[in-house]
């Protein structure tokens, strides 16, 4: 249960910690629209991308067809192919999603940055499931995304090298937020 | 894009699952076939040629089957939290009900002249109206869908949905049910203004439950 939560995401990055169980999963699906809330307000912008923990993919399609519906659904014209490759997963791109590793799910999964059309990115533990390579083309993509001036709110327990390129930082513990 | 637009892309995402994995539509198409195979067993071959056995059965066998696909479609969505993806895209909740009831029905459209065909074939069904009894069971099978996707929507954070779903949705398909086994019956026997008129109320359902699940599913998928 979350109280008296208040949160503005400016562009940049903003970080959110807290340890397991504090809400920081409730907080960005509610802030996504996933969750009702049961008080309060949220104000959310005409284009939001939020990945969470699990993939987020249909079963039965391919990454390539996974992105293409995304890129389509915003009306755009993208070169999956393109974004695929910029996340490793040329060889795999035709494959149905159910067959690749986790971490290329997750990589799939993330590709979604790449779309470049979102106001605002939520991203809940994204560095789950990935290994050094993968961790690399994310923080690339982060970057990019913080250079078009998104706003990028990031949960994760690990990398306090983030620290540096965060605009805000806060903690969940107890249902309560804090700025530190 | 316009909604429309977006709908049309949720359908076609859908199809395409279901071709990857049809899983679903197998499902419906065995279920189908049994039932109508069970019924010329059990009624004896005379009287499962009656118009009203026939068709009574043909529609129960249906609406078994719109119940697996549509049951598989959402379960489908559920592994990997697909659902939450398309459900956070701008316009994507309004999009979900259109695009799902719309898929559905054309899956529904292949069980449905899968199991016609059976049907005719199995039980040497005589049919008086062809073109009559294709009316019917084209708005009869567009009328199950917005019911089924709507109650899907409704108890699709339910544990039980399985147990759910039915149960929501056979009370509220019981008006459709008669319209669709009866005008099917008139077809068969061949009395067109019967037929006919159960069509339009059929085709009255599927207009009410279309505009009940494009205002309802929005809100109701929070």
């Amino acid at each position: 249960m979350l109280r008296n939560v208040s949160l503005e995401l400016p562009p940049g990055l903003t970080l959110l910690r807290g340890p397991n169980g504090s809400g920081k999963t409730t907080l960005l699906r509610a802030m996504a629209g996933l969750v009702p809330l049961a008080r309060g307000r949220r104000h959310t912008p005409s284009s939001l991308l939020y990945v969470g923990h699990r993939p987020m993919l249909l079963r039965g399609l391919s990454p390539r067809a996974n992105l293409a519906f995304f890129a389509s659904f915003r009306g755009r014209t993208i070169d999956t192919n393109e974004v695929l490759r910029r996340w490793g997963l040329q060889d795999v791109a035709g494959l149905p999603v159910e067959r690749l590793s986790a971490g290329q799910r997750k990589r799939a999964s993330l590709a979604r940055i790449d779309l470049e059309t979102e106001n605002v990115v939520l991203l809940d533990e994204p560095f789950a499931d990935l290994d050094s390579d993968g961790v690399v083309l994310l923080r690339a993509a982060l970057m990019s995304a913080l250079a078009r001036d998104q706003s990028v709110l990031l949960a994760t327990h690990f990398h306090e090298e983030l620290d540096r390129d965060a605009k805000q930082r806060f903690v969940l513990g107890d249902g309560e937020l804090r700025a530190i | 894009m316009s909604a429309p637009q977006r709908a049309l892309l949720i359908a076609a995402r859908e199809l395409f699952a279901e071709r990857a994995h049809p899983d679903g539509l197998a499902a419906a198409l065995t279920f189908t076939g049994m039932l109508v195979l069970l019924e010329s067993l059990a009624f004896g071959p005379g009287r499962a040629r009656e118009p009203d056995v026939a068709s009574g059965v043909f529609w129960i066998a249906i609406l078994f089957a719109a119940m697996l696909m549509t049951q598989r479609s959402f379960d489908r969505e559920l592994e990997d939290d697909a659902i939450d993806a398309v459900i956070a895209l701008p316009g994507g909740r309004d999009a979900l009900f259109a695009g799902k009831a719309f898929a559905l029905g054309l899956l529904m459209v292949i069980v449905g002249v899968a199991g016609g065909a059976l049907s005719i074939f199995l039980l040497d069904l005589e049919i008086a109206l062809p073109g009559h009894l294709a009316f019917v069971v084209l708005l009869g099978l567009v009328a199950l869908a917005p019911v089924i996707v709507v109650n899907n929507v409704v108890a699709l954070r339910v544990r039980a949905r399985v147990a759910v779903v039915p149960i929501l949705s056979f009370p509220m398909l019981v008006p459709q049910l008669i319209a669709a086994s009866q005008g099917s019956a008139a077809a068969l026997a061949g009395d067109a203004a019967v037929a006919l008129s159960w069509g339009a109320l059929l085709a009255a359902f599927a207009f009410v439950y279309a505009v009940l699940g494009l205002t309802i599913v929005p809100a109701a998928i929070e």
